[in-house]
């Protein structure tokens, strides 16, 4: 599925059907999702490349903001000083780009066949909208079904002297490093607890490998420049 | 009047009209690089910096040009003294405030508003008993475009004085919707029925969460409060969208809205089988009453 194409293709995986044939010297980009959720765009250009890959999953239903929050399914008690890791899972959003043969990508269309859910970090005044999933901690890799769910191998360093209580995580898109393979799709993070009610979570590279891709991402954008990629977890843990 | 006189009224006319061209075209070319600026900035920093303060650095950006322009250029052509200015602008600023107070009050209200920011552009707001969408905020006054399309220009002063609700200050609001059901129906179902249906949509807030509940055993119906929390830019559409999804998945599931009814209790039994079909013999209707 997460790959690159050149027209026509078509690629029928699961609920997701996606076709890209040539009409009349252009190009007609046909999605259908789960039967009904069509979209069909006709592309003014014959030369052109496909590119599918997962991207930062804050934009459906519609990008409210840059925020996900994954609340763990039970709480994690982590020791002072302690650094541990463990892996969550993320909801995946699957973009589909076109691309001129320069490495110039445009988005064209996203889609998910996971659900969608926001939900409010901090208070009504102060607070933010965010992108939420829920997700059980694993100790280990918890192999997902890439077309719904990735991989987010979180590094949590407690810097304070007590034991801390985490019942979620909140990540900022911008700054997200997302990487896919055949059969995975992971991100890498770190969350540093700075004090009872304060954390930082921030984004981190893989070695990248034969067959590993780094994603092409839409919040990567000089916008960066004004936005920090960090999370500042100000509103509890 | 001799040679030389005409001569010199000449080269005066000639000086002031010379004076005149260059400060129209150094005003000219200065509202001309004002506006270059502007519209840089427009396309610069578009992505970069929220409409309201982009608003507020274009104007500061072009009326500080033009303002540069006239303190550097065409004071010294006009052999204006700038702190000859300054004593003659307090004296004319105190004749002014005398003679224009609302022009003035509402040029100060303006600054505290812009200090203060109770509201910004964009923002949906109801300022004294008038709703819609701030266009703009001048110095001396706030325009708003009302939900139906109509322009409205309120004074600062007013906007500054009267009570203003922006409805999008915070980034969530709750609105509230009441489901009567029949009593014969079962509630605790009605609320997990509706407790999926707010699962399921993506605006309905997972925090604050929804509450449901039964409010109170009304005249004809069993009452449920749904409270549900969206965000702020959602909300409206998801309030004119989601009563009907919960009428219809109740109705599905065979729990109904009842219409108001009243039992009527008759002190003697009603003769009901002596009354006859509408419609049938006239003379028996006759003899029965």
């Amino acid at each position: 599925m997460f790959n690159k194409y050149t027209p026509p293709f078509t690629i029928e995986k699961e609920d997701i059907t996606i076709s890209v044939e040539k009409e009349n010297g252009n190009l007609v980009y046909k999605r259908v999702l789960n039967g009904d959720d069509t979209v069909e765009k006709i592309l003014l250009h014959n030369g052109c490349e496909f590119l599918i890959n997962p991207i930062e999953p804050v934009n459906i239903p519609k990008a409210l903001s840059s925020f996900l929050l994954i609340e763990f399914q039970r709480p994690v008690m982590i020791a002072p000083y302690e650094k541990q890791t463990v892996h969550l899972k993320f909801p995946v959003e699957i973009g589909i780009f076109v691309s001129r043969k320069r490495g110039e990508h445009e988005l064209i269309d996203i889609l998910t066949l996971a659900p969608s859910k926001f939900t409010l970090y901090g208070d009504p005044n102060r607070g933010v909208i965010c992108k939420y999933w829920e997700s059980e901690v694993h100790s280990s890799y918890p192999h997902p079904d890439i077309l719904r769910e990735g991989d987010l191998e979180l590094e949590i360093i407690n810097d304070t002297n007590n034991w801390m209580e985490l019942t979620r995580a909140v990540f900022n898109a911008y700054g997200m490093k997302i990487y896919y393979g055949s059969d995975r799709i992971s991100m890498r993070a770190q969350m540093k607890i700075i004090n009872k009610s304060l954390a930082e979570t921030e984004f981190q590279t893989y070695a990248l490998s034969p067959g590993f891709h780094r994603s092409v991402e839409l919040y990567t954008s000089r916008k960066i420049l004004l936005n920090s990629t960090k999370s500042i977890m100000e509103f509890g843990l | 009047m001799n040679v030389t006189g005409v001569m010199d009224s000449v080269l005066t006319f000639q000086d002031m009209i010379l004076k005149i061209i260059g400060v129209v075209l150094i005003l000219f070319i200065a509202i001309a690089i004002g506006k270059g600026i502007s519209i840089y900035m427009q396309r610069s920093l578009k992505d970069k910096i929220d409409s309201e303060h982009m608003n507020i650095m274009q104007k500061v950006a072009y009326y500080g040009v033009i303002v540069l322009a006239i303190v550097v250029f065409i004071f010294p052509i006009l052999n204006i003294e700038p702190s000859g200015l300054l004593v003659a602008g307090g004296v004319v600023g105190i004749v002014i405030g005398f003679a224009s107070q609302s022009i003035v009050g509402n040029f100060i209200s303006g600054l505290f508003l812009m200090t203060e920011r109770p509201v910004k552009i964009g923002d949906q707001v109801n300022i004294n008993n008038h709703a819609g969408y701030v266009e703009d905020i001048n110095m001396i006054s706030t325009i708003i475009r009302t939900y139906d399309g109509l322009y409205m220009r309120i004074p600062n002063e007013t906007v500054f004085t009267t009570d203003i609700t922006n409805y999008v200050a915070n980034v969530v609001r709750r609105f509230d919707y009441v489901v009567g059901i029949r009593y014969e129906d079962d509630a605790d179902q009605a609320i997990e029925i509706i407790q999926e249906i707010l699962d399921k949509e993506p605006f309905a807030l997972k925090d604050p969460p929804a509450g449901i509940f039964v409010d109170n055993l009304g005249d004809n119906s069993v009452n449920i409060l749904v409270r549900i929390w969206a965000p702020i830019t959602e909300w409206y559409e998801l309030k004119t969208r989601l009563l009907w999804v919960i009428k219809k998945t109740l109705g599905e599931n065979g729990i109904e809205i009842p219409f108001p009814q009243r039992t009527v209790w008759f002190a003697s039994e009603l003769q009901t089988e002596r009354i006859p079909q509408i419609g049938s013999n006239e003379n028996e209707i006759n003899e029965t009453f």
